[in-house]
């Protein structure tokens, strides 16, 4: 049994249309889900198996920091695929110092979100004062390094290469059948 | 022993850190330590040592002493560094769980095992990412 809550305007979202990405997420993470959508807290119990339902605090949890529910489930996947939250306010002194990393961290029209999410093949969704990542270790270990340099006060134009170097790295590993720690 | 063999059961003690993942598998009572592992042994780079796979190597290998002394199914303890530190377990756990049930081991209760203080000694100051 584990308690997650979600912020009010993304309750409805774990719940779905009529309860659908409710239902779904209980069928595929075989796990109970009990939601108070007064509080925002849900709680959840597995059912079956307990390895599938290992995953299902990790889907709500994402859903309520601004993931869709089908990205989300994408946890169920494959065994590797994790979820990463980074604190921003964590990382910044005030309400104005975090308004403008949220805005480094998003870049102009999205840009720099945008190609966080394509050069490292993962998912990335800023979210009041989070941000979430989902993908494989190596390219959630990839933004995450990204979006500190960034918290770092790094130049937009190093954090550009950084990723494109670890575009280039990632899908030259995958080529080689993706064996990253022989060497 | 009195139990049969084939259905006896273990306890796998994960303790998953972000710098490293340890494995311990013992019998019931916790005291009899049957296999253990840490990801040195299967990695060279100290910063892989916390990676997943190099938890599914641990776990794996493992798998197979574990199934050898007999054992059919672990409980699992699942603990991150806890104290004043990090409370959420690390990367390795979540691996460890998955590949020890894909080779062929019954898990049972999941518990995580954190230590969580009562209020203890003073947070560290907050690092840069």
């Amino acid at each position: 049994m584990q308690h997650v809550k979600v912020p009010q305007d993304r309750i409805g979202v774990v719940i779905g249309d009529g309860g659908e990405t409710m239902r779904e997420i209980e069928s595929r993470a075989e796990v109970r889900l009990d939601i108070d959508s007064e509080s925002g807290s849900v709680a959840i119990d597995s059912v079956g198996d307990p390895v599938t339902g290992l995953a299902a605090p990790d889907i709500v949890r994402a859903i309520g920091r601004g993931f869709k529910p089908e990205v989300a489930l994408s946890l169920l996947d494959n065994d590797m695929r994790m979820f990463d939250l980074i604190d921003i306010g964590e990382a910044t002194r005030n309400k104005n110092d975090m308004k403008r990393q949220k805005g480094r961290l998003i870049g102009e029209n999205g840009r720099t979100r945008q190609l966080m999410e394509e050069l490292s093949g993962a998912h990335v969704v800023i979210y009041g004062s989070t941000l979430g990542i989902i993908g494989q270790p190596e390219e959630v270990e990839t933004v995450r390094r990204a979006v500190g340099m960034i918290l770092d006060g790094a130049p937009h134009g190093a954090v550009y290469s950084y990723l494109e170097r670890k575009h280039n790295e990632l899908s030259r590993g995958a080529q080689l059948s993706g064996s990253t720690e022989d060497f | 022993m009195s139990e049969s063999e084939g259905d006896k059961w273990g306890i796998a003690h994960v303790h998953a850190s972000f710098n490293n993942t340890l494995i311990t598998v013992t019998d019931q009572t916790g005291a009899e330590t049957i296999v253990k592992s840490s990801g040195g042994s299967v990695v060279k780079q100290n910063r892989d040592e916390a990676s997943p796979y190099a938890a599914m190597q641990m776990a794996e290998s493992i798998a197979d002493e574990v199934k050898a002394a007999g054992i059919a199914g672990l409980h699992v303890r699942v603990r991150g560094p806890g104290g004043n530190g990090n409370k959420s377990p690390g990367p390795g756990a979540q691996a460890t769980i998955r590949a020890l049930a894909r080779a062929g081991l019954e898990i049972g209760r999941i518990e995580d095992v954190t230590p969580i203080p009562h209020d203890g000694t003073r947070a560290p100051k907050n690092k840069r990412m």
